[in-house]
């Protein structure tokens, strides 16, 4: 699915959500959205999705969007936050697939994936499982769709890691052709989801280009090291900073991160316990690590 | 797949699933506990006042629970519709349930229709349960001679009162979306609704020295007033239970016609006012 926003504001009363929003999304599209909180994200997918009167206009495949149920059947959503329905997770389940045209044994296999048995919370409120539950359900519900368009918000927010790398198993297998606009603030994790970013700022597109570019400025890799010895003037030496349970820290550009692991590796020997080297955003570091990256 | 094969379900199945899925939220909702307790009590109250004595000659037991059923229902109806339609958009909006709801092929009107006759549905069925079992255990447990006719001319009146305040409700429900503010509009629209009926009335009329023709017009555009005059006037029409309007009213209209104007009135307030909220509903933004 195509979509295309030309000039598309809302407002609520005396607040101004989305100004003049341009953006085109191509079909196939693995688009990440981010922004920071209150930057537009969630009002942009909801225009999207039809569930917002706005300004401007929506195309999708070339045709305005005026009515909501010619895009509706077409696509999958993940809200970040799960209704609180007091309905049952098989009242929920057995409706969605009824509109759908779902088999509900294809939801439960993909829940039973993700690690959530349907059978054992059939009769269960909604409301009353966990949040990481409920995503659990609501994921299955989209990747059991065969939809056109996904819009994942924070998906795996609230996922334990097992139900994390399973979402991110199927991710990897959403048919090539489908479009995919996944907001996020985990950045290390959208190096592997997405080929392209689009920045929202105060309502407004800040940024529209290639992922790979986008994070390889923004992301900084974080070395953590933990040695048997308390301080091993090797790493006081190159900049890494103590933290607790043993652990150093350093935050280094991917160039940097290249040369300095073996290095490391090298100077430190036998002494190292352990070593870890992760993505991480770099407004996420604290100042100690930021300031020696 | 192509926007020509993801198939958009049929208008009567979405209904359904909505439906569905609202009556499995009532039926696990504190409300429908508030309803049935509302009732329960009113039943229980009754019985055991009504059938142990009577102060008026020839209209004794059952008939007479079912008479003094009746105003408090007038009392109750109203506050029960207005409670189960008032906060029912807000919430969903509120709580995520329409932004997840309208995300699958579920229009705005199947949606509307489908939470409408649901709740409505839920505020009928167990009124009719509650007034045809104090029939039935008058007649069986106590032997009484339960006025059916009367019974049924209730059910009737009472499913009209319902339908007006339940569209009162929905139109509150699509137009206010403060929750706080949700809650004085059903407060308020309960207090005018069972205040302008006679003594309100009359209170007023003296009060402010009004032309009593604005004070009848008041009278018969308050569907309340309007289902009181109904249910009364065809079992005791006297000044001490209709009250003075209604006394007039029924001795101007004739109790068939007030009957009529009782059964049709508040159906009418409730179709008009429902067609207000869907219009609105259309309208407005669902998240």
């Amino acid at each position: 699915m195509e979509i295309e926003l030309r000039q598309v504001s809302k407002r609520f009363a005396r607040t101004t959500a989305l100004r003049g929003v341009d953006l085109t999304i191509a079909r196939g599209a693995r688009v990440a959205l981010l922004g920071p909180n209150g930057s537009g994200k969630t009002t942009l997918t909801r225009a999207i999705m039809g569930l917002l009167r706005t300004e401007g206009s929506i195309l999708i495949d070339g045709r305005p969007l005026t009515d909501r149920m010619t895009i509706a059947p077409r696509l999958a959503y993940v809200p970040q936050i799960a209704p609180q329905m007091a309905a049952a997770v098989d009242e929920i389940v057995g409706v969605v697939c009824e509109l759908r045209g779902l088999a509900p044994a294809a939801v439960a296999e993909i829940a039973a994936d993700l690690g959530l048995d349907l059978v054992a919370v059939r009769g269960r409120a909604l409301r009353n499982l966990s949040g990481g539950m409920r995503q659990k359900l609501l994921l299955a519900i989209a990747l059991a769709t065969p939809a056109e368009l996904l819009i994942l918000d924070e998906p795996t927010a609230s996922l334990d890691a097992a139900a994390r790398a399973r979402f991110l198993a199927r991710f990897a297998a959403i048919a090539s052709g489908a479009t995919v606009i996944l907001c996020s603030h985990r950045l290390d994790e959208l190096r592997s989801l997405v080929d392209h970013v689009v920045v929202l700022s105060d309502g407004t597109v800040a940024h529209d280009g290639p992922a790979a570019a986008y994070l390889s400025e923004r992301l900084a890799a974080v070395i953590e090291v933990r040695c048997r010895d308390g301080a091993p003037p090797w790493l006081v030496e190159h900049g890494f900073a103590r933290g607790v349970g043993g652990w150093w820290s350093r935050a280094v550009t991917p160039a940097e991160k290249l040369t300095l692991v073996p290095a490391a590796l090298a100077a430190l020997g036998g002494e190292v316990d352990d070593l870890v080297v992760r993505d991480a955003d770099r407004l996420e570091l604290t100042p100690e690590v930021r300031h020696v990256a | 797949m192509t926007a020509a094969t993801a198939a958009r379900p049929r208008f009567a199945r979405q209904v359904l699933a909505a439906a569905r899925l609202d009556a499995a939220e009532i039926l696990r909702s504190r409300w429908l506990l508030f309803c049935a307790g509302a009732y329960a009590l009113l039943a229980v109250v009754f019985v055991l006042v009504g059938l142990r004595e009577s102060t008026v000659p020839g209209f004794t037991g059952i008939g007479r629970v079912l008479l003094s059923m009746c105003h408090a229902l007038l009392l109750l109806l109203p506050l029960l519709a207005l409670t189960a339609l008032g906060p029912v958009i807000g919430r969903a909006r509120e709580d995520g349930t329409l932004e997840l709801l309208f995300s699958h092929p579920l229009s705005r009107a199947a949606w509307f229709v489908g939470v409408s006759l649901t709740r409505y549905l839920a505020l009928v069925v167990p009124l009719v349960v509650l007034l045809v079992g104090l029939g039935l255990y008058g007649q069986l447990a106590h032997g009484q001679a339960v006025p059916w006719p009367f019974m049924v001319r209730a059910l009737v009146v009472s499913a009209a009162l319902l339908a007006a305040f339940a569209g009162v409700g929905l139109c509150i429900s699509t137009l206010v979306r403060n929750p706080a503010r949700v809650t004085t509009y059903i407060v308020l629209a309960w207090v005018v609704g069972v205040a302008l009926i006679d003594f309100g009335l009359i209170g007023v009329l003296l009060r402010w020295r009004l032309d009593p023709q604005m004070v009848f017009t008041l009278a018969a555009i308050n569907p309340v007033q309007d289902a009181r005059m109904a249910l009364l006037s065809g079992l005791e029409a006297d000044l001490a239970t209709l009250g003075p309007v209604g006394f007039y009213l029924t001795h101007r209209l004739g109790a068939d016609l007030l009957y009529l104007l009782g059964v049709l009135w508040p159906a009418l307030v409730g179709v008009g006012t429902w067609t207000a909220a869907f219009v609105a509903f259309r309208r407005s933004d669902l998240v």
